[in-house]
């Protein structure tokens, strides 16, 4: 087990960079997840990591040790590669005992490990098949016991669950948490899915365009995002955003937007006139069909009740918004409804930086 | 659907057989004829006095089994097919492992490599003639300063040699063809399993029993039985390196029909040797697609 530093760390192919400048810190044993969109370098970041890509600029350190310069294979880590890169010409057993092939590991133990790993990964049946008569799912789960059947320093996965159904994924992700919780294993997970972000890691760190936004807790980053992408990009549905234009009216500020005055936090220093992104969650509102102090009245669109919940996409004016509600209330298309912002959980961003206020 | 002018109808992909005749007809031609055509002759018996033939269908093949020299040459041959063929896979892979890279100038050695397969063979034979010759070829003289062979025993005129001097010839001439084969096999590897092993802790000798082997075991096969089939037909560098000499040290099959062929005239014995080279070559390479698996 290591822990992973990155400083400074560059990536550039030819003149273009994918990589600027990133710094961060894996704890021995930590759990952290990089989430971003697709393109941003998580994946880049991952197999520099692996040792994989060559570094352009900056340094890479487990334990404090530089690692630029040591070939992957001497990294002792494990990885689950985004496109699978199974060995094609291998069983699903050869595939998973591979590595334990190279280091001579008894046959006894090689069984038995490739055992467990199936009987958690659900292969047990198509230990003898060759990967291209598995699904893509299967395959993928091939490449998760590959990984899992070693005892490394580090574990990287690349949207490991990608390619699995609705219910496997759940399941999955559970394996995964439960197996770090007992290796406590230093893992660096990437995934789009801000979901699986905010459920398995310790840490979250959001990437965008070869920058990271933000790092920190999954509620760290759910309270506080740091600017208005980590503030949309997390959350699900996400954080609405209404660019506003911040008045006085009789002695308190409000942010004006067409006719709709939304309430502003007593404590924020804010200037009249000054221009800003309004941010609140779905759940942060409170719901009703009667007006109530301070309240703001939209028009429903879409009532998407989940169960627990029900989710009310409106319109305010000509924007849409979102809000969600725990209440039984009955709404339907076209009927008014009444939001109050709960000012506690109000988001402000700069008008033209996105940073929060 | 209007129907079209009746030869203009046939010409559509429903009629196969007006676009197949061409090369049929090509195949027929220069292909089936000959060999039929040789086998009918190997019917007959020649009588080398009155240089009449009649027509006997055993006669030849019969003396063909009971030929000493046929099976000498079966032995040359194989044994000349084997260690050409040897030296040309292992070379050609290592030297396409070298060369299979993305740095600059590797396109260009690439291309170089290439240039002995423009040669002529007879024109190589040649070549080694001379670099062969006991007064001044460079591989003689190079060899005697380093006492490695004395000029009483000259490298084609030896029997223990004179194989392994042709086979050098071919080896120059056709080891480029190996690693022409295996660099499109290397490059059309994919990247991700190395990638993948590497993580898994190969080291690259490990890779490449473990990976690049099996994957390119295929493209291999392949390679071995194009040319493991032109071997068995060798002709051009024996005649023109040692005539089959010295004694019959370099008779090989080929080179055994076409004695009998120009030195005796004897045509229809001259085909049945021809046929028995081409009857050993389907034989053993069927053998090879069977025991290796080769699909195409
Ligand atoms: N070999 C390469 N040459 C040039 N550009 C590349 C190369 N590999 C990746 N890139 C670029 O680097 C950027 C980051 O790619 P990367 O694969 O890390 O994205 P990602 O965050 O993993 O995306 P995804 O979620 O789609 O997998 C992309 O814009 C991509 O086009
Ligand atoms: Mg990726």
């Amino acid at each position: 087990m290591s822990s992973v530093k990155i400083s400074n760390l560059e990536k550039a192919y030819g003149n273009v960079k994918v990589l600027h400048r990133l710094n961060l810190d894996v704890e021995d044993g930590r759990f952290v997840v990089l989430l971003g969109p697709s393109g941003c370098g998580k994946s880049t970041l991952l197999r520099m990591i692996a040792g994989l890509e060559s570094v352009t600029g900056g340094d890479i350190l487990f334990d404090d040790k530089r690692v630029n310069d040591v070939h992957a294979k001497d990294r002792n880590i494990a990885m689950v590669f985004q496109n699978y890169a199974l060995y094609a010409h291998m069983t699903v057993r050869k595939n998973m005992a591979f590595s334990m092939r190279l280091n001579k590991t008894d046959k006894k133990t090689m069984d038995e490990k490739v055992n467990w790993a199936s009987s958690i990964l659900g292969l047990d049946e198509y230990l003898d098949r060759l990967p291209k008569e598995l699904s893509g799912g299967q395959r993928q789960r091939v490449a998760m016991g590959r990984a899992i059947v070693r005892d490394p320093d580090v574990f990287l996965f690349d949207e490991p669950l990608s390619n699995l159904d609705a219910k496997l994924r759940v399941q999955m992700r559970t394996e995964i948490k439960d197996l770090h919780q007992r290796l406590k294993t230093t893992t660096v997970y990437v995934t789009h899915d801000q979901i699986e972000a905010m459920t398995m890691a310790d840490e979250v760190v959001v990437m965008r365009g070869g920058y990271i936004e933000q790092s920190g807790t999954p509620m760290e980053i759910y309270d506080n995002p740091n600017n208005l992408f980590v503030a949309q990009f997390i959350g699900s549905p996400s954080m609405n955003i209404l660019k506003c234009e911040v008045q006085q009216n009789n002695g308190a500020q409000s942010a004006v937007i067409g006719d709709t005055h939304f309430p502003l936090p007593t404590n924020s220093s804010l200037q009249v006139g000054q221009i800003i992104h309004y941010g609140i969650r779905p759940e942060h509102f409170h719901v009703s069909t009667q007006a109530q102090h301070g309240s703001i009245v939209g028009t429903v669109k879409v009532v998407e009740p989940t169960g627990p919940e029900t989710h009310v996409y409106l319109n305010i004016a000509e924007h849409s918004l979102c809000a969600i509600t725990r209440d039984r209330i009955e709404l339907r298309p076209g009927d008014a409804i009444h939001l109050q912002p709960d000012l506690g959980h109000v988001h402000l961003f700069d008008g033209d930086t996105s940073n929060a206020i | 659907m209007t129907k079209r002018a009746l030869p203009l109808r046939w010409l559509t992909s429903e009629h196969p057989l007006p676009w197949l005749f061409p090369v049929t007809s090509l195949l027929i031609v220069f292909g089936l004829y000959p060999v039929l055509y040789s086998l009918w002759l190997s019917f007959y018996k020649r009588n080398p006095a009155t240089r009449k033939e009649k027509f006997m269908p055993s006669w030849n093949w019969e003396k063909l089994l009971s030929d000493e020299r046929v099976w000498d040459a079966v032995q040359i041959t194989f044994t000349y097919a084997f260690i050409a063929l040897t030296l040309q896979l292992v070379l050609g892979l290592t030297i396409a492992l070298i060369l299979d890279s993305d740095k600059r100038g590797f396109g260009v050695l690439r291309a170089l490599m290439t240039l002995p397969l423009v040669v002529p063979p007879a024109v190589t034979g040649m070549m080694f003639l001379l670099m062969y010759d006991s007064s001044f070829g460079v591989i003689s003289n190079s060899l005697y300063s380093l006492g490695l062979l004395s000029p009483s025993t000259p490298i084609l005129g030896t029997g223990s040699t004179a194989l392994w001097g042709v086979i050098v010839a071919d080896v120059w001439q056709w080891t480029p063809f190996m690693v022409l084969i295996m660099l499109a096999g290397l490059r059309a590897l994919p990247r991700e399993p190395f990638e993948a092993a590497s993580i898994d802790g190969a080291s690259s000798f490990q890779a490449f029993v473990f990976l690049t082997l099996p994957m390119m075991s295929k493209i291999i096969a392949l390679a071995v039985l194009i040319r493991g089939i032109d071997l068995f037909r060798i002709f051009d560098y024996v005649k023109v390196m040692t005539d089959s000499g010295p004694g019959t040290a370099t008779e090989t099959l080929t080179a055994y029909a076409g004695t009998v062929y120009f030195k005796s005239a004897n045509f229809p014995y001259a085909s049945t040797v021809a046929l028995a080279t081409l009857i050993l070559v389907l034989i053993t390479a069927s053998l090879f697609i069977k025991i290796f698996k080769v699909r195409f």
